[in-house]
């Protein structure tokens, strides 16, 4: 097609454009994605039956203060990641701040447990399914954010998939919470970052096979 | 006459604002400035150029929901011509004869895959060394020239022209030993 043709043709349809509209697409797969893991954490896993005492406590908050701040950082990171001209990556260190937050809560509980009860402390009751029931919950965020891709314009495939699996990971351990009844930091820094990271690096290797525009 | 930084980003900010005339005259004057970036950069046909320069145009259209009105235009629009010009040469290299050329050469045995493996390694022994380099990288390994580049600390332009000199100069020694 010639060139002034293929102008007036795109010419022919020039929709306003509203100023967050990255933000509301993110946003909206997110949503998507989140509503299918609660419904597979209140229908499969079953939410833990003592949730509402639990939210008076001090572990449940650490928890979701270490999700719900790594989901926002990694929120940030992502919508940065799906503009094209994301070559200088802003805000990146947000991340570590609820990483290195809660190692230092871990540190403290160690100090104040026997050594004798580390190892159990550390595995809890779930060490072995946590991670993945994190991985599998990421599934439909990550799905939902594919779709927010869609309109988007990444251009660094591979980091912008492994900031929309940071960030499905995340926003899944947000969801996990409701389910799972770990309490201790040291637990939560090692499998629950680990499920996150599983879903970060699936995100790495498919980014640049299902991203392309 | 060439625009400028303002006047694109005040035509795009226009466009986003429904602006349909400002959008047209945008598209029109991105036209020249994509296909001197591409003559200068994509190293293509007339035809070639000319297919990134409405696939950009395309683009530019399609994600104008990507542009943040607070930041430069002339940054995200060439950001989104880089992209469009890796991921054109990426689809466009496969139907390249030269490509076919080296599968046989990696995966066709004619003294078993081992064997065809020694070849390449000989063959790519007589290469000089950033060439062979590149060609095991970007070939072989089924590196990007993206992430060739990257691993290497050279410019991606740097990396095709190795790769495609090299394999130019294979292609020549191949044909040249077989007749």
């Amino acid at each position: 097609m010639n060139t002034d043709d293929l102008i007036a043709q795109l010419s022919a349809d020039v929709p306003r454009v509203r100023r967050h509209t990255v933000g509301w697409r993110l946003g909206l797969g997110l949503a998507g994605g989140l509503i299918v893991s609660l419904t597979i954490v209140v229908a499969v896993m079953g939410v833990r039956p003592d949730l509402s005492v639990a939210m008076h406590g001090f572990s449940f908050w650490m928890k979701w203060g270490y999700t719900i701040s790594l989901s926002i950082a990694a929120v940030v990171v992502t919508a940065q990641l799906a503009r094209p001209d994301s070559a200088r990556l802003r805000w990146l260190w947000l991340l570590a701040i609820p990483v290195a937050l809660l190692a230092g809560l871990g540190a403290l509980e160690l100090l104040r447990t026997p050594q004798g009860e580390w190892l159990a402390m550390w595995l809890g009751e779930s060490w072995m399914v946590c991670p993945w029931r994190v991985l599998t919950l990421a599934a439909p965020i990550f799905v939902g954010l594919l779709w927010s891709f869609r309109r988007l314009a990444p251009t660094r495939l591979r980091a912008a998939g492994a900031a929309a699996g940071l960030a499905a990971g995340a926003f899944a351990a947000t969801v996990y919470c409701i389910h799972c009844p770990e309490v201790s930091a040291i637990f939560v820094l090692t499998w629950y970052s680990l499920g996150i990271l599983l879903a970060a690096s699936a995100g790495a290797l498919l980014g640049p096979r299902l991203l392309r525009w | 006459m060439r625009a400028n930084e303002d006047e694109l980003r005040g035509l795009m900010i226009d466009g986003l604002d429904g602006n349909a005339g400002a959008h047209t005259v945008l598209l029109r004057l991105l036209v020249p400035l994509l296909r001197s970036y591409y003559r200068r950069h994509a190293n293509g046909s007339a035809d070639d150029i000319e297919d990134l320069v409405q696939e950009t145009l395309i683009a530019v259209h399609t994600r104008r929901a990507t542009y943040d009105r607070d930041r430069p235009f002339t940054s995200w629009l060439f950001a989104i011509a880089r992209y469009k010009m890796i991921d054109h040469f990426r689809r466009v290299r496969r139907l390249q004869p030269i490509e076919g050329m080296e599968e046989l050469l990696v995966a066709e045995a004619f003294e078993g895959a081992s064997i065809a493996r020694i070849d390449v390694d000989e063959l790519l022994g007589t290469l000089p060394v950033k060439q062979a380099r590149m060609i095991r990288a970007t070939r072989i390994d089924g590196l990007s020239v993206a992430e060739a580049a990257a691993a290497d600390g050279l410019g991606e332009s740097d990396v095709k022209v190795s790769v495609h000199r090299g394999l130019k100069s294979l292609m020549a020694r191949i044909q040249g030993g077989g007749q």
